[in-house]
């Protein structure tokens, strides 16, 4: 929409005003690694973070939530549970933001999830421009996530001193006006800005073999690859790659009850295709019983059956997958591998 | 079931360090209203009555001496739901790494020249003796998960004990993988349900609650020896709370 500059010392002057209004998180120090977390103070934030542990997904679909209570008694009177506050998400990283994008269409499409959809839209999302690869397992330069060019309310990219806040929607432009001093930019400034950008697209890698386009129909005619089989040995089904997925968005629900066993609420939380119950069915029938299956299938929804559907990439580069694998399955390790297989069959 | 309609339940030990029944103890600090749930007839560690006419029987420890079956049969006679509390109960676990000796050796190193003044025996599940309708695993058990199995008995329910590994608990909580940190830990193959709280407080998990239904045993062991540890360190570590499973398994094997 338009392009404003907020000096450093006004973006914390605007995060520290948010505060008052919002519930604001952000990436936050944690351990020697990040996470997203709600913050107090601007001081708290690590804009300039590699990557966190869990995406911020979490703050959009939480870990476990409760739908609703109930009584077990007087026809089961159902309560709403507290409503979230309105909240600004900082710091998301692109590859995160095409996460939340396909996110908003699965919850938003089919069967329409309003616990999602009324927490999305209370939720302002301030992106910002990766300036150079987090680590070696990330690959979004390959995946088309290296940037965005919508789904964020306001996105930021740091100029050094300053950050180029780029204005993506009503809400985010009226967020700016209300709680920052920005000043537009000048000629100058957007010339900045294109050559901080022209700098950082040679600092990442393509990391696929081949283009991304081609993903669905490698995944395709991998079908039947022995790899599937050898993935199956080393997989412990820790279910670590898909708990830290940015797209991933199964979830179990089940009913809680208090001590006096009339008073009890429904709950949500996430759950994994990758573990053994996941796909055990009433009478006892597990339909992807082997590890080897379960990986396959994960696979095929990232690069795959979630783009047919959706119209959206199920994977979007970021690599948390990579990094939490102990036995070392990676999104890139498979996706050559299929490939590599396929044009030495050929 | 009492006069005033709650079930009666019963605490048992055997040989334990009645840790698990402290922690029962410590569960009712955050839910008082247990006891107006359920008329507790008997539980050595908290109170001096004796009531005999329970329903469901709490059982921690391990049968540890031939003398105790007869015990443990008579509790199971009385009891409509006998619940395995706690990793003795549920493996035998640590209790069972004197099995690793020979047993005359074992007890001569505890009692030294009185050890033929007691009586002992491999250390065994209580399971191993009499059948047993639930375990809440666990060295110790989980306070929320010890409520959470009270009160789905009491709905009728099978206890919600988890069947996957500790990892799920342990990613979501936002740890750092003991493995990043170069340590080595039973996580991945070890039932969840514990909260990861050794992890989470920097320990490694040692697989006090058992092994999920389907662990990837090769798997954990490549893992185990790729993180450098010889295959003594492996079993060590392996078997700190499931030598009794672990054993059984291999007799099975011939």
């Amino acid at each position: 929409m338009s392009l404003a500059i907020l000096s450093k010392p006004a973006f914390r002057d605007f995060v520290a005003r948010l505060l008052a209004d919002y519930r604001v998180a952000g990436p936050v120090a944690h351990n020697g690694s990040f996470i997203f977390d709600e913050i107090r103070d601007p001081s708290e934030l690590h804009m300039d973070y590699p990557t966190t542990l869990l995406p911020p997904k979490k703050f959009l679909l939480p870990i476990r939530e409760v739908l609703f209570r109930f009584k077990r008694q007087d026809g089961g009177v159902l309560q709403a549970p507290p409503e979230t506050p309105p909240t600004v998400l900082l710091g998301v990283h692109t590859c995160d933001l095409h996460a939340i994008q396909l996110l908003d269409t699965v919850f938003s499409s089919g069967h329409y999830d309003i616990h999602y959809v009324n927490r999305r839209k209370k939720t302002l999302i301030v992106s910002i421009e990766c300036l150079g690869p987090c680590d070696e397992h990330s690959f979004c330069k390959s995946m088309g996530t290296l940037t965005a060019d919508e789904g964020y309310d306001l996105h930021l990219t740091d100029l050094g001193d300053q950050y180029a806040v780029d204005v993506g929607t009503q809400a985010g432009k009226e967020l700016l006006e209300k709680y920052a001093s920005a000043k537009p930019a000048d000629k100058e400034d957007v010339q900045r800005l294109n050559a901080v950008i022209s700098a950082k697209w040679p600092r990442f890698s393509y990391r696929l073999d081949f283009d991304v386009s081609e993903l669905p129909s490698v995944l395709e005619l991998g079908m039947k690859s022995p790899l599937w089989e050898e993935l199956g040995q080393r997989c412990l089904a820790c279910a670590a790659c898909t708990n830290v997925c940015p797209t991933c968005f199964c979830f179990d629900v089940k009913d809680e009850v208090e001590l006096n066993l009339v008073d009890g609420q429904r709950v949500r939380q996430w759950d994994s295709c990758q573990l053994d119950e996941f796909a055990t069915v009433a009478g006892g029938h597990n339909f992807r019983a082997s590890r080897a299956l379960r990986q396959r299938h994960r696979f095929m929804r990232k690069g795959k059956y979630i783009l047919d559907a959706h119209k959206h990439l199920g994977c979007v580069g970021c690599g948390r997958c990579a990094r939490a694998c102990i036995v070392d399955i990676t999104p890139v390790g498979v996706f050559n591998e299929l490939y590599r297989q396929q044009q030495a069959g050929s | 079931m009492s006069a005033n309609g709650k079930p009666k339940i019963a605490f048992f030990d055997f040989t334990s360090c009645e840790g698990c029944q402290l922690t029962v103890i410590d569960s009712l600090q955050d839910h008082p209203e247990l006891l107006n749930a359920v008329e507790i007839v008997q539980f050595r560690e908290a109170m001096s009555e004796k009531g005999e006419d329970y329903q469901i029987a709490f059982i921690e420890g391990s049968c540890t001496r031939q003398s105790d079956e007869a015990r443990l049969k008579a509790i199971r006679e009385q009891a409509d739901i006998v619940v395995a509390l706690g990793a003795c109960a549920h493996l035998a676990g640590v209790n069972a790494l004197k099995s690793l000796h020979p047993l005359e050796e074992v007890r001569k190193y505890v009692y030294g020249d009185k050890w033929d003044w007691y009586e002992t025996y491999d250390a065994r599940p209580i399971e191993a003796v009499i059948p047993v309708d639930f375990a809440i695993p666990g060295c110790p058990i989980d306070r929320n998960e010890f409520i959470a199995v009270v009160k789905a008995l009491l709905l009728g329910k099978k206890p919600p004990i988890p069947d996957y590994p500790v990892c799920v608990e342990c990613r979501l909580k936002e740890n750092i993988c003991m493995y990043t940190k170069g340590k080595v830990c039973l996580g991945p193959v070890t039932r969840a349900g514990c909260g990861a709280i050794c992890p989470t407080y920097g320990s490694s998990c040692e697989a006090c609650r058992g092994f999920i239904s389907n662990p990837n045993q090769d798997s954990i062991k490549d893992v185990l020896a790729e993180a450098g540890l010889s295959v003594e360190e492996i079993i060590n570590i392996y078997t700190m709370f499931t030598t009794y499973q672990v054993r059984e398994k291999l007799l099975q094997k011939g």
